[in-house]
Formats: C-alpha cells, sequence, structure tokens
C-alpha cells in the first residue's frame, strides 16, 4: 500500500517537472551562465551575487506581475509606467522620512497601484476593448502622473529601506541575503497563490479557456481583476525597489517602456506562453535573472557592451526560434 | 398534469443574436420525474434555450420559474446555484489544468465525483492527468460525472450521447431511470430519435425559435413504472419529424426518402470510370495502417468505422495535412508527395473536415467565406477573378444557404455553416472530394439536401469519399462501403446492400474475421 | 431552411436616436470623422491661426508619416500579428538614407527601403516559419536592430546624418504656393494602394481570412507562411517609407527619430477600427485615426500643458476613443 502510494506520488511529480521542463531548463540555464560566469572573472564571490541579485529586483518583479497577467490570457503594457509612477511617488514622499514613514508608505503604494491596475483589469472586462489597447492608453496616463509629480530625476528614501532591498544602507555593496530574501519570498508567495488557491487556478482557468471557465460556473471578471491586482501591486514593488536601489526617482517615459518590453521578454524566455493558461512565475522569475545577468557576463567576455543589445534580442528570438522548431519537428514526427 | 408543479419552467423567453431571432416565444415546462425531449432541426433555438437555461446568456424576455418560483439567472454560477447542471456538447473543462484542479474550481467534493467515475466503468482515470491530454468522450464522462457530483434537480444534456460509445450511452439512460425514480429531471437535446422513444418521456418541439407541438403519451404510467424507459415507445418517429420540419418542408422532404433516390437506381459506375484518386499501403505509425483503396469518378465510396479507428488521421493524410509514415497517394494515376493541403487542394483533392471551427471563418462575411480557395496560388494573388461575384451566387443559389445573417458566418445555424464550408469547394472548383462526417449534428432536412448535394457531384464526374457517423447514410447515398477499424481497411461491402447490422459487425473487426 | 423573410423583431430600435446610433455603429468611420471634426474645431478655438492653410499643412506632415506607419500595423494586425520594431526599421532606414545621401538621393532612398525588405523578410520567417509570437519576435528584432545601428553609426555608418535636397524636399517640402505637402502626396499613394490591396486583391481577402481563422485558409490550400512572410515585408517597407520621410522633414536623423511613433501607431490603427485579434479592419479608418492623434498632438502643444499632462490627455483620449469604438461596434 504504501509503495503504490509513493509511487504514485512519484509519477505525479514526473508528470509535473515533465509539464514544467521550459521552466525547469531556464532554472538550469541560469544556474549554467551563474557558473560560467564565476569562471570567466578572477573573483566571484558575495559581490557579484549581491550585485546581479539586487539589480534583477525590478525586473523580477515586473516579470512575476506579467507572467500572472499572461497566465490570465492578458498582457499589460502599462506594467512600466506604473514602475514610474511608484518610482516618483516614493522617492516624491519618502524624502527625508523617517523608515517607519517609508514603510508606511511602501505599504499604501503597493495597496494602492494593486487597486489602480485592478480597476484597469476592471475596464477591460468590462469595455471588451483588448488587453493591449487599453494597457497602452493607460501606460500614457501612468507615466504622465510620474512625470507631473517629480518633473526631473530627484527625490530620495530611507538608508534602512534601501537595506532591504540591497543589503546596504548606501546601496553599494552589502549582503546579498537581504536581495535574495526580497526576491524569492515574493515570487514564492505568488507562485503558491497561482497553483493552490482557488482564485490562483481560476486565473489560469480563464487563460487557458475562458468560455470553459464560464461556463463551469467560475467568475471570470474576478479573476481578471485578481490578475490585473496583483500586476499592479508587483510592479509598485518594483518601482520600490528602483528608489531603493538608485535611491531617487527617475520619470523619464523610455525607462518605464523598457522595463515592460523587457518583462514581457522574460516572461516568454520563462516559459510562459502569451496566449494563457500555461507556464509557472518561477520560470519567468529565472528568465529576468538571466536577462540582466547577460549584461555583466558579456562585459567580463570583453564584449562592448553596445552589443549586449543585440546578443539580448538574439537570444530571445533563438530560444523562441528553438521553441518554435521543437513544436514543428515533434508535430512532423507525431 | 395540474397536481405537479413544474420543476423548471420557461415563459414566452425570447432571445436574439444581433438581427437573428433565434428564440421568439417560448414555453418550456418540465415536471418532476421526467426525462423530457427537446427535439427540433438545425437554427430551431434547441441550444439558445438550453443556453439560457444554463445562465450563459441572458433571455432578452421572458420569465424563468423553478419550483414554480421566478428566477434570474445571470450567469453559470445561478444556474448551478438553483440545482440546474449542465453537460454541454463542447465539456466545460479547462485544458491547461488537471481534472482534480478542474474540481477543485468547481468545488466540488472529490469522493461524489470519483461515485460517479466508477459508475461509468471510469475509476481508473488519472485524475491528475491534464485535460488536454483525455480523448473527447472521456471529457464529456468526466463533465457529467461532474455535473451528477454537483446533486442537481434538473440535469440539461446536449448531445451526450454524440461522442460517447454505445456501452457508455447506455450508463447513461440508466442513470436516467434512476433520476426519474428519484423525482428530479433531466432535459435531453438529441438528434437520435430512437433514443428519445427509448427513454423519454414527454418530447417538447422547438420550430423557428418557437415551441411548436408537445408529444404528451399516456404520462400517467411515467413515473409509476420505475424502468429505464420512458413513455415514448408508441410515438411514430415520423410524427415528430413531422413537427420539427413544420408541414410543407416534409412532404418536399418526402421525396428523397431512403432508396428512392434516383441516381441509387444507376448501375454502379465503378466498373465503368477511370480511377481518379488512390491510397496504396497507407501508413502512420500505429493509428493508420497498409490503406489501400482506389476512388473512381463518379462514384461515392463510403467509410464507416466506431470512434478512433484511425479515420481522422487517414484524412488528414488523403487531404495532405499530414505526411504518411509509408505508402503512396496516387492522383490520376501518377505518385503524388504532398507536404501540405496546398499540394493536395492543386492536385484537385478537397476537404470537407469534421469540425466545423477548422473550415470557416466565423466573424467574416458568407462570400468571403466562400472565396478564399480561388488565392491559393501567389499568382492569383493580384487579382480577384471577374466572375467572383457570380460563382459566389451560384453557390449560394445551389446550397440555398440562408443569407440572412450572412455579414458574419458565426451566427449562421450548423446546418448552414456546414452549406458554407461544403460551398467554398463549389466556388473553386474540385476533382475528388473527402467529406468527414458532413452531416453529424445537422438536422435532417439539411441532411437530405446535401445527400443530393452529393449525388449530384457525383454524377458530374466528382469522386467522392464519405466518412460518416450515421450508418443509414451508406445505403443512402454511397456505391461502396469500406469498413475501417483499428487503423486497417477491414471489409468492404456494396453500400446497396449493407445494412446496419452489416457494417456494425464489420466495425467490430474481431466478429468479421471470427 | 424555411426561406419566410422574418417580421421585424421586437428588439428592434425605433426612436431617431436610437436610429442614428444604429446608423453609426454601421457605419464607425463617420463617428469617426465627426470626432476628428470636433477636435479640429476645438484645435482652431484654442489657436485661430490653425484654421488655416499652414495649420492643415503642419498636422498633414505630421499626420503622413504616422499613417504610413499605422498603414504597416493595420496589414499585420489583420492578419493577427504586430510589428514592435517598425519604429526602429524607420529609424534605421533614415540612417541609411542620411548616410547614403552623398551617393544620390535614389541610391539613398533604394538603399533605406532594403533596410525594410530585410527586417521585414527576417520578422516574417520567424513568425510565419518558427511561429514565433510575432510580440515577441518583433520586440526582440527592435533590441537587435537599436544594438546595430548604435555599433555601426561608430562604424561603416559614420558619416554623414544629414539627408539630402530632394529627400529634404519630400520630407519636409510643399508645393502648390506652400500649400500641400510632397509626403502627403507619398501618403495618398500608399493609402490609394493599401486600400486597393485590402479591398480589391487575393492577397488583402487572404489577411483578413488568416486573421480570423488560420486553420481554415491552410485547410483551403493557401500556404499561409506566404501570406505572412509577404504582410512582414511589406510592412516592413511602409517602415523604411515613413522613416526617410521623417528624416526628411527633421533634416538630420539620431537614433531616436521615430521612437515616439511605436504606440501611436498601434494606436491610430485601433482608434481606426482595426482589431489587434485579426480579420476586423481596414484602412480607411487607421487614416482617419493617423489624423485624430496628430490633431490631438496639435491641441496639446497650442494649449501649452507641459508634457506630463499631454501625456495623461493623450493616453485618456485613446483609451475613451478606443472604449468608444468597442462600444459602438459591439451594438452591431
Amino acid at each position: 500500500m504504501m509503495t503504490t502510494v509513493r509511487s504514485a506520488g512519484v509519477a505525479v511529480w514526473r508528470a509535473g517537472l515533465a509539464r514544467n521542463s521550459w521552466s525547469l531548463g531556464v532554472w538550469l540555464l541560469l544556474s549554467a551562465l551563474l557558473i560560467w560566469y564565476a569562471t570567466l572573472i578572477p573573483v566571484f564571490g558575495q559581490f557579484q551575487i549581491t550585485s546581479i541579485s539586487k539589480n534583477s529586483l525590478p525586473l523580477v518583479y515586473l516579470a512575476i506581475g506579467q507572467a500572472i497577467i499572461v497566465i490570465a490570457g492578458g498582457i499589460d503594457l502599462s506594467l512600466g509606467a506604473l514602475l514610474l509612477l511608484t518610482n516618483a511617488l516614493a522617492a516624491r514622499f519618502m524624502d527625508d522620512q523617517p523608515f517607519a514613514m517609508v514603510l508606511f508608505i511602501a505599504i499604501i503604494l503597493i495597496a494602492g497601484l494593486g487597486i489602480l491596475n485592478a480597476l484597469v483589469g476592471y475596464i477591460i472586462s468590462v469595455s471588451g476593448v483588448p488587453d493591449i489597447v487599453v494597457t497602452l492608453a493607460t501606460g500614457y496616463i501612468w507615466s504622465g502622473f510620474a512625470l507631473w509629480i517629480l518633473p526631473s530625476p530627484g527625490g530620495g528614501t530611507a538608508p534602512e529601506f534601501r537595506w532591504l532591498f540591497t543589503g546596504a544602507q548606501s546601496g553599494i555593496g552589502g549582503t546579498y541575503v537581504m536581495p535574495i530574501l526580497m526576491m524569492m519570498v515574493p515570487a514564492i508567495l505568488v507562485f503558491l497563490l497561482s497553483r493552490h488557491t482557488r482564485i490562483g487556478l481560476s486565473i489560469y482557468a480563464i487563460g487557458s479557456d475562458s468560455v470553459a471557465a464560464r461556463l463551469a460556473g467560475l467568475d471570470v471578471r474576478r479573476a481578471k481583476v485578481s490578475s490585473y491586482a496583483i500586476g499592479g501591486a508587483m510592479a509598485a514593488l518594483a518601482g520600490l525597489a528602483t528608489v531603493a536601489l538608485t535611491g531617487t526617482g527617475d520619470p523619464r517615459f523610455s525607462v518605464g517602456a523598457n522595463a515592460t518590453l523587457n518583462s514581457v521578454a522574460a516572461v516568454v524566455l520563462g516559459g510562459v506562453a502569451l496566449v494563457g493558461g500555461t507556464g509557472l512565475v518561477l520560470g519567468a522569475v529565472a528568465a529576468g535573472v538571466i536577462l540582466i545577468m547577460l549584461n555583466p557576463i558579456l562585459s567580463a567576455m570583453g564584449i562592448d557592451p553596445n552589443n549586449a543589445q543585440i546578443i539580448q534580442g538574439l537570444l530571445i528570438a533563438g530560444v523562441m526560434v528553438v521553441g518554435g522548431l521543437v513544436t514543428l519537428l515533434r508535430e512532423r514526427s507525431a | 398534469m395540474s397536481e405537479s408543479q413544474p420543476l423548471l419552467a420557461t415563459v414566452k423567453v425570447a432571445k436574439s443574436y444581433g438581427p437573428v431571432a433565434a428564440l421568439r416565444e417560448v414555453d418550456f415546462s418540465v415536471r418532476r420525474g421526467e426525462v423530457h425531449a427537446l427535439l427540433g432541426a438545425n437554427g430551431a433555438g434547441k441550444s439558445t434555450l438550453v443556453k439560457i437555461l444554463a445562465g450563459v446568456h441572458p433571455a432578452d424576455a421572458g420569465d424563468l420559474h423553478v419550483d414554480g418560483r421566478p428566477m434570474r439567472i445571470h450567469a453559470p454560477v445561478d444556474a448551478i446555484a438553483v440545482g440546474i447542471a449542465t453537460v454541454f456538447q463542447d465539456p466545460a473543462l479547462i485544458p491547461d489544468l488537471t481534472v482534480r484542479q478542474n474540481l477543485r474550481l468547481s468545488e466540488i467534493e472529490e469522493s461524489a465525483f470519483t461515485h460517479w467515475l466508477s459508475w461509468f466503468d471510469l475509476e481508473d482515470l488519472d485524475t491528475d492527468s491534464l485535460v488536454r491530454e483525455l480523448p473527447l468522450e472521456t471529457l464529456r464522462m468526466v463533465d457529467l460525472a461532474r455535473a451528477l457530483a454537483r446533486d442537481p434537480q434538473v440535469l440539461l444534456l446536449d448531445e451526450i450521447t454524440a461522442a460517447l460509445t454505445a456501452d457508455q450511452a447506455e450508463r447513461v439512460f440508466s442513470l436516467l431511470g434512476q433520476w426519474r425514480e428519484q423525482g428530479r429531471a433531466a432535459v435531453l437535446i438529441t438528434h437520435r430519435l430512437a433514443e428519445v422513444r427509448r427513454i423519454c418521456d414527454r418530447a417538447t418541439i422547438l420550430r423557428d425559435g418557437r415551441n411548436v407541438a408537445l408529444f404528451e403519451p399516456n404520462s400517467d404510467t411515467a413515473a409509476a413504472n420505475g424502468s429505464a424507459t420512458g413513455t415514448m415507445q408508441d410515438v411514430d418517429e415520423h410524427e415528430l419529424v413531422e413537427a420539427m420540419l413544420g408541414a410543407e418542408v416534409s412532404d418536399s422532404a418526402a421525396i428523397e426518402a431512403p432508396g428512392s433516390h434516383p441516381q441509387r437506381q444507376q448501375e454502379s459506375p465503378s466498373s465503368v470510370q477511370e480511377v481518379s484518386f488512390a491510397a496504396q499501403g497507407l501508413s502512420s505509425g500505429e493509428v493508420v495502417r497498409d490503406i489501400s483503396f482506389e476512388l473512381r469518378r463518379g462514384e461515392i465510396l463510403g467509410l464507416v468505422a466506431l470512434e478512433g479507428q484511425g479515420q481522422e488521421r487517414l484524412f488528414s493524410l488523403l487531404s495532405g495535412d499530414r505526411r504518411p509514415s509509408s505508402g503512396d497517394i496516387l492522383v490520376g494515376g501518377s505518385q503524388r508527395r504532398w507536404t501540405a493541403p496546398y499540394d493536395a487542394v492543386g492536385d484537385g483533392v478537397v476537404l470537407i473536415p469534421g469540425d466545423r471551427l477548422l473550415t470557416l471563418l466565423p466573424n467574416l462575411p458568407v462570400r468571403q467565406n466562400l472565396v478564399v480557395p480561388l488565392f491559393s496560388r501567389i499568382r492569383q494573388w493580384l487579382r480577384i477573378p471577374t466572375d467572383e461575384r457570380q460563382r459566389v451566387m451560384n453557390a449560394i443559389d445551389r446550397l440555398s444557404i440562408d443569407t440572412r445573417a450572412a455579414s458574419q458566418v458565426r451566427r449562421l445555424s450548423g446546418g448552414n455553416q456546414q452549406k458554407v464550408a461544403i460551398g467554398r469547394w463549389l466556388v473553386a472548383g474540385f476533382r475528388t472530394l473527402l467529406c468527414f462526417d458532413p452531416t453529424r449534428g445537422i438536422d435532417v432536412q439539411t441532411k437530405r439536401e446535401i445527400y443530393a448535394l452529393l449525388r449530384e457531384l457525383a454524377a458530374s464526374g466528382a469522386a467522392i469519399l464519405l466518412y460518416t457517423s450515421e450508418l443509414a447514410e451508406i445505403q443512402l447515398v454511397c456505391d461502396r462501403v469500406l469498413i475501417m477499424h483499428d487503423g486497417r481497411i477491414v471489409d468492404e461491402q456494396d453500400a446497396a446492400h449493407a445494412t446496419e447490422s452489416s457494417l456494425l459487425t464489420a466495425a467490430h473487426g474481431l466478429e468479421v474475421l471470427a | 431552411m424555411s426561406q419566410t423573410p422574418l417580421p421585424a423583431q421586437p428588439g428592434a430600435p425605433t426612436g431617431l436616436a436610437a436610429r442614428a446610433a444604429e446608423h453609426i455603429s454601421e457605419h464607425p468611420t463617420l463617428a469617426l470623422t465627426g470626432i476628428l471634426a470636433v477636435l479640429v474645431l476645438v484645435t482652431g478655438f484654442i489657436e485661430p491661426n490653425y484654421l488655416s492653410v499652414s495649420g492643415a499643412r503642419n498636422t498633414l506632415l505630421q499626420a503622413a508619416p504616422l499613417g504610413i506607419l499605422a498603414g504597416a500595423q493595420t496589414i499585420l494586425m489583420l492578419t493577427g500579428g504586430i510589428d514592435l520594431s517598425v519604429t526602429m526599421v524607420a529609424t534605421g532606414s533614415a540612417y541609411v538614407a542620411a548616410n547614403q545621401s552623398p551617393e544620390g538621393a535614389l541610391i539613398a532612398i533604394f538603399l533605406g527601403i532594403v533596410v525594410g525588405l530585410a527586417v521585414g523578410s527576417a520578422n516574417g520567417v520567424g513568425v510565419a516559419i518558427f511561429r514565433v509570437n510575432p510580440l515577441i519576435m518583433t520586440l526582440a528584432m527592435s533590441g537587435i536592430l537599436l544594438g546595430l545601428f548604435t555599433a555601426w553609426a561608430q562604424t561603416i555608418l559614420q558619416g554623414s546624418t544629414q539627408m539630402g535636397p530632394f529627400i529634404k524636399l519630400i520630407g519636409g517640402g510643399s508645393f502648390l504656393g506652400n500649400r500641400i505637402p510632397y509626403s502627403v502626396v507619398v501618403w495618398v499613394l500608399i493609402a490609394g494602394g493599401l486600400i486597393w490591396l485590402l479591398r480589391r486583391t487575393g492577397w488583402g481577402r487572404l489577411l483578413y481570412a488568416i486573421g480570423d481563422n488560420e486553420v481554415a485558409v491552410r485547410l483551403a490550400g493557401v500556404r499561409v507562411w506566404q501570406v505572412r512572410i509577404t504582410a512582414y515585408i511589406v510592412a516592413g517597407v511602409l517602415g523604411s517609407i515613413s522613416g526617410i520621410l521623417l528624416g526628411g522633414r527633421t533634416g538630420a536623423v539620431d537614433l531616436q527619430l521615430a521612437n515616439a511613433f511605436l504606440l501611436p501607431s498601434v494606436a491610430a490603427a485601433v482608434i481606426g477600427g482595426t482589431s489587434i485579434f485579426g480579420g476586423v479592419g481596414g484602412y480607411t479608418g487607421t487614416i482617419l485615426g493617423a489624423l485624430i492623434l496628430s490633431v490631438l498632438n496639435s491641441m496639446l502643444t497650442f494649449l501649452n500643458v507641459g508634457q506630463a499632462i499631454q501625456q495623461v490627455v493623450y493616453g485618456t483620449i485613446v483609451l475613451a476613443l478606443a472604449w468608444g469604438y468597442a462600444g459602438l461596434t459591439r451594438r452591431a
């Protein structure tokens, strides 16, 4: 009896791994890159790990948020603008405040942007306008507000707050424990939420087949709005991490636009198909770190940082082409 | 039957989709302890009525009563809450989640679900498998088991037996018998009149969005006898058909009753005409094995098989959609190597797939649907044939496609959609037609039109391969018939003498060999 | 099937207002034209000089490159695709054209268009043959192009960043007493070509069909990849032309030249009624969309409210228009 139970458990695990082999592959790729990077440079230690993990934070948060929204069958082109907005609000209002006040502001911002983006999700669901169009427009609105709140780069935050995300009150050096904790705790929380709660499963359900989900008695709108709320909250975290990293606010439109595009790239590289319903949040986390790691790796290899852009693009296109090729061959041989 | 309060009733329910009125004024009621058949031709409004009862679409007008109380049902979740459980034609299961996760989403007790699974002999089903990976017939049973696990008062079954084996269908019927005894109710939507006579107690007929007839034979014995059979046995199927079609139409339909088609009396052309299409030793993995046949000009070759014997794969090989692992396809005597439907169409071999979703442009007008094959070659891209409009009009006339909702094909009824699917090849022209179950889920009248059209096409020199799940069609339209079992052709019969029982015996494979 | 005509439906609209709404929902371009007219009048109210030949000319000068870029998006959106690299193509083409301007205008324009041909082909192959999601394919392509041109700007494309006189004339000059910009003539020619392609050719029919149901088109014997690749190539060439016009208008080029046009190019097509999911839309609406956005831009400039408020208003109006459009067409 015991053995059958255990073997059934193993079978479930094996099926689970096979279904999520892409996410697993991305984590393996990340490990391989880390090891390679370690051999590329003379000294590899706490400094490098801290630097990679803290610099990854904004993109990883955005990727988590984008992943949840994409899994639900949507896409949010305003996440970068939400990052800008949080960044501007935080830098403006956290400047010269005590840590307690800064924390309070941070919590308000996370909740507030979650609600704000939930509203966007609601608008998408009521209006019938495609996600990509609505968020394109709201992206303009949020980055406009960001510019209005903080017309030029500036502002600041509490040193303790910088320590929280970077492991150092100055934002330089410090321990890797904090950034890794700050990366993995939200990542695992959102992952568990998405796979093991009813609302998480309904987010997968509406992305997989929204008609079937409705017929099965699910509240499609609530699931949609929830996915956008999570996305908004994660974008707020990304904006807070940016303040902590840079110690200042930067409301430039292009910063937000790039962040959005990178979040989409991370999600797709991480194995979350843009059609929705599949993939794991954790895959997007690893892909986000990989995208950030490319820069130090390339410079360690002596490649002009200008070319990093090309390599990153080639990597994304290449991985997708290989993915397409695999599907093509599988269909041919089946 | 005034003493029994209807369990579920609609009063003057109406529903329009854009310009098309699907339901005008429907009064429909279901009593406790009955199995109620909901019948009608395609486009009569059955599916719409089910969707309103299930909360998928709100009604435009009219009232809904559950157990005598007026109810507002805005969403499927409301219907479930008042005890109405529906099994739709397309299983309402999430493809990317496991069966267990689907149950979790629907807040279903797993024990209740597995109870019903074992009732259908599916206790071996691994609830951790992805829905996407399970075959359709299993999914329909899973969907049914889930509906039952909700312990509903009313069960709405939309074409439940269409995808099931005979054995599983029996299980469903005996379940409905129990249901009747427990004083619950079931509504059965079906095209199979034999089923209606066997297990239903009453039948409501819809036509053009109205309830036009209610068959209510000696209902006193209904609940009392407690058997698995209903009380409709004595109803004449022809009466039901007449009610569905309306008087004038059924008269004209009678002209083309079985065996009376003029073409069928002709001498079989197979001995005279040249071979226009042939397969030699065609195989595809383990699914299709060593299939050979010849198809002649002017001939309709039938193909019969139970569900899942490799017929879908065979058709995708024959239409160039997939490459065979071995074997050849010959067109006009010469061997062809196709890599895509493009090549097959170039050789005049065209497919009408079983699933209309594979062949329609749902949001585009009828005309745009019909002309697509005209532009398959690059040299055709920069011009539009001067007779395009004429060809489209001809096809529409010939098929008598109802064009009232022509601006978007998805608004057409199933039968009209199937006509559009056929029509695009009438516009483009072809030599060999591969037809996969063209009459599935289609009303009697349209079926007859399609039979007549196929005979007409064959008479004008086309070669037609027709797979059908309705055995009665073989005698009606085919010249010869091949029987497929487990990926192989196991028998060939002369269609004129093929009976449903001879076909079924052969289709089960082993019996014929024994 | 019964052939009897349906009697009047109970739900049919009766009142005058309802009839008007019905009419507009069947002809959404009317509503767009109305919005355009209102915007022009409001802008004229803010800045009376705007209601003049030179005002119209300035708006058209802005609208032409945007309208051509939006034409590229329209074609691709009809197939269910999108091109996020189209503005990098425009920038790259302008860069190449400026660099080659000393060689003569024809060579410069030709080589500029080669950029669009090459990038369009690469995008098309990725999307059509390797089935990479178009959003991702063109996003990656955009990054690659930015990197390539940044690197090339210091190597093989060193030299002139000034457009030659002919391209400057085409991009920014006018004729008939400084009334009609040459770039608008180019736009009109392209618009005529696109409308003809979409409405009166088999290729156009196939674009719509693929966007609606790719499988059905494949089973109809069409090589879908051929249609897709050609669509991306056409889009690439349109991007090039737009970039060269834009470069001609500004005179000098840099790597940020067309950046700001990416989101408006999608927005113009969407406002014009082309569905991002494919199968629905057309270029006439896109033209109106591009004009609306250009007038809106002028209006916000005249209001002199600062960039922040401009962005907020711009976003809000795009959202409102898209929402209104969806609401109108859903009635039908």
